[in-house]
């Protein structure tokens, strides 16, 4: 059996998610919610129910949820469509922010705008000492509240204030909080905020933005009303379905089930910093989602600990993968201050739903063994000093 | 458990099949392709994140790995590569001497930086896709031969392995010809069969050497000198000796009724010499950095042998002397072409691989 510790890459289906999308589909997919006949009115009921259930996870109108494709779209359209109706020039970020955030950014960047980030510390978090940068140009403020590869939280509430002060309009990126965290009290001061299905064991391909009754936002897909107007295209809605019995499931289960993960996640934590002598762990001990075990492995790769790994069954992650399927070091860990070498040897094991305590122990006895053969098979690594270098 | 092997994917048709075929002998085949050359300059704004390499072989030798339902992995050498091929590509140009990369590559990173790599994995070989063989006599000797196939035969490149790296390294397509392996690839279904070959150096994709050291030199390091003929008389300038090789025709900016050739390059004094094309054959070489592919392959004294001094020539009937571990004499009894400084010099006794070095100069007539 593999062990799978890839969950904020993408979290295995629940079963509650699975069984939602079987009966919904066993009962015909026909019927799209703008239509007039009975299949259109069942499946705007299917619809409006799901947007009611996410809606209730963050104690929110259900009209001020909009379904998206993703966690990625739902950033694309909270930063693309800020901007639009305002003449303010200004975009407040961090450098650790996933790269559906970044991204979006420089494009703005290349079309004018004046982006800001904001600096973090050596455990991930958000140094705010001044919080003048937030002022009547700045447009948005766009920041994640549980960092995907540290796991570090935020407490976003004074950069809340600010942005609110200065009338900017303040999203924050969810995606990896959602059903670990409650996030009701973050609501207070948030214009949008990002989810993702597949983070909390919905389906992939499924996500929202909710959206502040009242927030100016404007569409980046055209072409038809759906979703208040904000999102043209007739809706997915199987994952919508499955979407919405994840969550809910997520939710009634979070406080069992992130006592659990986080048992589990020390359990490993404390297995391996015994076995592999130097190990590291990446973001604070405290104050971070307890599922994510960010750890720099001593005198191997990244890249060959992962391979050697999957080989042994164990699936765990690294950075981003790029086009072709390298690996990059990871962005988040080189702007905490980390080196390119240990950015380099930093690997990504995050833990869920369906994580067993015998995978943990399994994995605690492989994981060291593995990283002793790899030590000694590639002693001497030589690393590229800095990215910059190459191009001369 | 069946042995398992570190195949080198470049995603073109040879490895590809190199892999199919290891993969149907029962091995258990790990695909790996290797990142080694740096992507061209960010265009757009600075501070890039995670430099994207959307590279299209990559996703053929991909798509491969997939077919034939075995893992696969892209892994990043460029440092390594950069380090240990693009520094010495380099600076051999710039010293006046014309480098072969593959060489080098094979060398230090396929089978040097790939073996780390596979001990890691713990794969038994690692196997690629080269035209050459391998061959394990009665005494437990391991014999590198030519390609079946000579016209596509690269043993040239190969000739740094030793006992070693032999026992552990596979040459699947050794005893085909490129007709059977296209034929093969298209019988397994693989999309690439026909793809066509890339000739050109795979970090200066448009061959263009001259620029490319240009670009990763400090301009102090480019010597500018003169064009001289054989009895040193100014014929022109030219702007870098690291655009010219021994045995250039072209490029050299002399008007003049005979063909001229590069004879020589001075890394001292900047000038190159050219000369007419019978100027250009010399009686032998000295060749450093010597390598046997076994240490009893070649005996004390003068040995006759063939070698070969470029890729793309043929292999030419020559004695050998091993001078001592780093370097060696080579002469030809009737006379050897254009001696290239840089160049592998690879020793052959009939189909095998004695060994080779890197060519350090040409013996005076």
């Amino acid at each position: 059996m593999r062990i799978y510790f890839d969950y904020n890459a993408g979290a295995p289906l629940r079963p509650a998610a699975r069984e939602a999308m079987a009966e919904f589909t066993s009962a015909g997919t026909e019927g799209n919610p703008a239509a007039v006949h009975f299949s259109g009115q069942r499946a705007r009921r299917l619809l409006e129910q799901a947007r009611s259930d996410i809606a209730a996870l963050i104690q929110a109108p259900p009209r001020s949820i909009v379904f998206t494709s993703g966690g990625t779209e739902s950033n694309n359209l909270a930063i693309f469509g800020s901007v639009q109706k305002t003449t303010r020039r200004c975009i407040v970020t961090s450098a650790i922010e996933h790269s559906s955030i970044l991204a979006p950014i420089e494009e703005l960047e290349r079309r004018g705008f004046n982006p800001i980030q904001l600096p973090a510390d050596r455990d991930g978090k958000l140094v705010v000492r001044n919080l003048d940068v937030i002022d009547q140009n700045t447009a948005l403020v766009s920041l994640g509240i549980a960092n995907a590869e540290v796991g570090t939280i935020q407490d976003l509430r004074p950069i809340a204030q600010a942005a609110r002060r200065a009338g900017a309009i303040f999203h924050i990126d969810a995606a990896q909080a959602a059903g670990r965290i409650p996030l009701v009290p973050a609501m207070s001061g948030c214009d949008l905020m990002t989810l993702s299905a597949h983070k909390l064991g919905g389906p992939a391909g499924i996500g929202a933005l909710y959206v502040r009754p009242g927030c100016s936002l404007a569409p980046q897909l055209l072409g038809g009303p759906q979703e208040a107007g904000l999102r043209a295209g007739t809706p997915n809605l199987c994952g919508i379905v499955g979407f919405a019995a994840a969550a809910r499931n997520a939710m009634a289960s979070m406080d069992a089930e992130q006592q659990r993960t986080a048992m589990l996640a020390q359990r490993l934590l404390r297995r391996l910093e015994m076995a592999v002598d130097g190990l590291r762990l990446n973001g604070p001990r405290e104050g971070r989602i307890a599922n994510t075990l960010n750890l720099t492995f001593p005198e191997v790769l990244g890249e060959s600990l992962l391979i050697a790994l999957d080989l042994e069954g164990i699936e765990i992650s690294m950075g981003s993968a790029c086009a072709a399927g390298a690996v990059e070091p990871s962005h988040v860990l080189l702007a905490m201050g980390r080196s390119a070498a240990e950015a380099r040897s930093s690997v990504r094991l995050s833990l869920g739903w369906n994580t067993t305590t015998e995978e943990v122990e399994r994995a605690a006895g492989i994981i060291p063994l593995v990283w002793r053969r790899v030590a000694a098979a590639e002693p001497e690594t030589s690393l590229p000093p800095s990215d910059a270098e190459w191009w001369q | 458990m069946s042995p398992r092997v570190l195949v080198a994917m470049s995603g073109g048709v040879d490895s590809s099949v190199a892999a199919a075929l290891l993969r149907n002998q029962g091995y258990e085949v790990i695909g790996v392709a290797m990142r080694l050359a740096p992507e061209p300059p960010p265009s757009s704004t600075p501070r890039r994140r995670g430099t994207c390499c959307s590279h299209d072989d990559f996703e053929d030798a991909r798509r491969v790995a997939e077919r034939l339902d075995f893992p696969f992995y892209v892994i990043d050498l460029r440092a390594e590569f950069h380090a240990r091929v693009i520094g010495n590509f380099v600076s051999e140009y710039l010293s006046g001497r014309t480098p072969n990369p593959c060489v080098m590559c094979n060398r230090e990173i396929k089978f040097d930086r790939l073996w780390q790599r596979a001990a890691a994995l713990e794969a038994d070989f690692v196997a690629t896709g080269h035209y050459a063989r391998i061959e394990r006599d009665q005494t437990g000797r391991f014999h590198l031969l030519r390609a079946f196939n000579e016209s596509k035969d690269q043993s040239y490149f190969l000739f740094t392995l030793g006992q070693r790296e032999m026992a552990r390294t596979l040459f699947p397509l050794g005893n085909l010809s490129k007709t059977e392996v296209r034929v093969l690839a298209r019988s397994l279904g693989l999309a690439n069969a026909d793809k066509p070959e890339s000739q050109e150096i795979c970090f200066v994709p448009d061959g263009n050497y001259a620029a490319f050291v240009s670009r990763n030199a400090l301009s102090d390091q480019i010597l500018a000198g003169s064009v001289r003929d054989s009895r040193g008389r100014e014929l022109g300038r030219h702007s870098g000796i690291h655009q010219f090789t021994v045995g250039q025709r072209r490029g050299l900016g002399i008007a003049s009724g005979a063909p001229l050739y590069v004879r020589a390059i001075d890394s001292v004094t900047g000038d190159i010499t050219v000369g007419s094309r019978d100027s250009l054959v010399s009686p032998g070489l000295i060749a450093g950095s010597v390598h046997l592919t076994h240490p009893d392959n070649v005996s004390a004294g003068e040995v006759a042998v063939t070698v070969k001094i470029r890729s793309r020539y043929p292999q030419l009937p020559a004695t050998l002397q091993i001078i001592d571990q780093a370097q060696a004499q080579v002469r030809f009894p009737s006379g050897g072409p254009a001696v290239t400084p840089g160049q592998a010099c690879v020793f052959y006794r009939d189909d095998e691989v004695l060994g080779g070095g890197i060519i350090e100069a040409a013996l005076e007539l």
